[in-house]
């Protein structure tokens, strides 16, 4: 009797001990934590993810029954012509972003490290365009390159290079790096941003000693502010990369719809197009699909590459 | 004699740090004005008569046409379009906020079985960009009713911006002093008293950043916009501009005064908040 006293006791608060300490536990705090997102991540990610990996498998024209067709839109996407050329032109323009974001970047990070007075304005002013929207963006280009009131053909008159003077954005050989120029713009101030960071939290000391040694700007430059800069220089490369092959759509729209004659057209453009006025769903579904696949190869060859590169320095 | 041979060497490296500091500032001031003039020139054409474009397509205006304004505001719709931006961009914010801010501390305190794959399936988000997979998206939102409609576009804003977000949350959590929670712990409060009682006033730096990079990316969107808001009705400001460009391209005194409009809030905002819009973008960068 002296023994079961406190097990009936145990007994009896056994039940609401139990519940409470789930209730109190990390696995039910967790669990209601995490469920509002998985449920928005299930269902506008993982969900669409997987049912456009079917999707791209059919022939679905958006009405009729979708119908099982293997691989056939991916083999067909290799003899489209319109297709391959919006891959070329989205190879050509991630290209040219890529290489011009990173040396415009570092060249003004390096400009707005040396700006002692009035380094705060200049930073802002060039960051200006990031803040704007693509859109805002792109009708403000769309302005500057009219040929008839445009900011840019004045600017050549002004400057007596009439002879320059284009239709950038209706002339095929042009249009597709006018484009390019504009995206470059707009993030300019991004990258000259992440640079500056970097710059600013190099070590001071190792360039006194390198001036010491007699070292030139040069010099000091390529042997000390490049290789301290790789964490830099990589983080910059992949954002611009990531952000190219698939960001392109808004300002391909507003400035040239993919025109003139598909010369700028882009894989996304291509893409919207084929979904939204031909009603080619799946094969529509299976350009975005060989685009991500295209975006992985990439960018696991580009890690693949910057380790190596970093392991060399 | 010495001292002179010391001022005739440091004379010409004076005159080249001069002459290098001129050419940094008159570089800088050149980049400057390549971001700036484009904007007073719209401010400018957007306070111009239809026909002063054609004679003084540089200056200011001879003299204020402050009526393109209204008039603008009256053809583009201006006023539905803003409401509806204001109205996707509240509540898709409001969504992301409350949604990512516990996932984040659960994932960055707590240990739970399918951690590992919770983790993984937002890693796995941030890296498939909506753009590749915006057919089926399209087709999911159908079937769920959200297309042409205003609650579902926010709702799906707040999904494709979860990713990041818990991402940037979670790593501001983790820098966040652990002892404040292990003694409310012993004090007997549960996890969701100390989320909600402790972690969510020291983590508002954090939720701030969050809302800042979510509200531009949200505000300023094309795409998603253009793939789910297909009547005029639902349009946000983005679309809207699109359209009124299209359909009156020649009305270029009140398509720069529409543009002004819907640029100089976020300008505004960007220059009052420029310092921690900076901070932001550096930490981010430089941590990941």
């Amino acid at each position: 009797m002296a023994r079961s006293g406190p097990e009936q006791a145990n007994e009896d608060a056994w039940q609401p001990s139990r519940l409470s300490r789930l209730i109190e536990s990390d696995g039910f705090a967790a669990a209601v934590m995490i469920l509002p997102a998985t449920l928005l991540l299930g269902t506008f990610f993982l969900w669409p993810f997987f049912y456009g990996v079917w999707l791209s498998m059919t022939n679905w024209d958006g009405f009729s029954q979708p119908a099982f067709i293997g691989l056939r839109n991916f083999t067909r996407l290799w003899s489209d012509r319109i297709f391959l050329g919006a891959l070329e032109n989205n190879v050509i323009f991630v290209f040219w972003v890529v290489i011009l974001k990173n040396v415009l970047g570092l060249a003004v990070g390096l400009l707005l490290q040396r700006a002692g007075v009035g380094r705060a304005f200049f930073r802002a002013s060039i960051f200006l365009p990031v803040t704007m929207s693509f859109v805002a963006v792109g009708l403000l280009w769309s302005w500057i390159y009219n040929p008839i009131f445009g900011l840019l053909n004045a600017v050549l008159d002004f400057t007596g290079m009439s002879g320059l003077k284009l239709s950038w954005l209706g002339d095929a050989n042009v249009a597709l790096y006018s484009v390019i120029a504009v995206d470059v713009w707009k993030w300019l101030g991004f990258h000259s941003v992440i640079y500056l960071a970097g710059l600013q939290a190099l070590p001071t000391e190792v360039y006194d000693s390198a001036r010491i040694d007699g070292a030139s700007a040069w010099h000091r430059f390529r042997y000390i502010t490049v290789p301290l800069m790789m964490p830099v220089i990589f983080i910059n490369t992949i954002l611009a990369f990531s952000g190219a092959f698939v960001r392109n759509f808004d300002i391909v729209y507003v400035l040239t719809k993919g025109g003139p004659n598909h010369a700028t057209e882009v894989v996304l453009t291509d893409m919207m197009n084929r979904a939204f006025s031909d009603g080619a769903i799946g094969y529509a579904a299976a350009m975005g699909y060989v685009l991500f696949l295209i975006v992985v190869v990439l960018s696991v060859g580009l890690l693949m590459l910057m380790r190596r590169w970093r392991l060399e320095v | 004699m010495t001292a002179t041979t010391f001022d005739e060497e440091r004379a010409p490296r004076d005159l080249g740090k001069i002459l290098e500091t001129a050419g940094v500032y008159a570089a800088l001031s050149l980049l400057a004005l390549q971001t700036i003039y484009p904007l007073l020139w719209v401010l400018f054409g957007s306070l111009k008569t239809k026909g002063g474009m054609m004679n003084n397509i540089w200056g200011p205006p001879r003299s204020l046409e402050l009526s393109n304004y209204s008039e603008a505001w009256r053809i583009a719709g201006m006023g539905d379009r803003i409401l509806n931006s204001l109205t996707v961009t509240a509540l898709a914010l409001v969504v992301l906020v409350v949604v990512a801010t516990p996932c984040a501390y659960a994932l960055a305190r707590l240990r739970f079985r399918g951690r590992a794959i919770v983790l993984a399936v937002i890693v796995g988000a941030m890296l498939v960009p909506p753009q590749v997979m915006a057919i089926p998206l399209f087709v999911v939102a159908a079937k769920l009713k959200m297309v042409n409609s205003l609650f579902g576009i926010s709702i799906i804003y707040a999904a494709t911006s979860l990713p990041l977000s818990v991402f940037i949350l979670r790593s501001f959590f983790l820098t966040l002093p652990t002892e404040l929670e292990d003694a409310a712990r012993v004090d007997g409060a549960s996890r969701l008293d100390i989320l909600v009682k402790v972690m969510l006033p020291l983590a508002r730096p954090g939720m701030a950043l969050v809302t800042i990079f979510a509200f531009i990316e949200i505000w300023n969107d094309f795409f998603l916009a253009f793939l789910l808001l297909r009547q005029p009705a639902v349009q946000t400001i983005p679309l809207g501009l699109v359209a009124f460009f299209q359909q009156y391209d020649s009305l270029w005194n009140l398509y720069f005064a529409a543009l002004m409009m819907t640029t100089l809030p976020v300008i505004l905002i960007f220059v009052l908040m420029q310092r921690q819009f900076i901070a932001g973008i550096t930490a981010g960068a430089t941590k990941g």
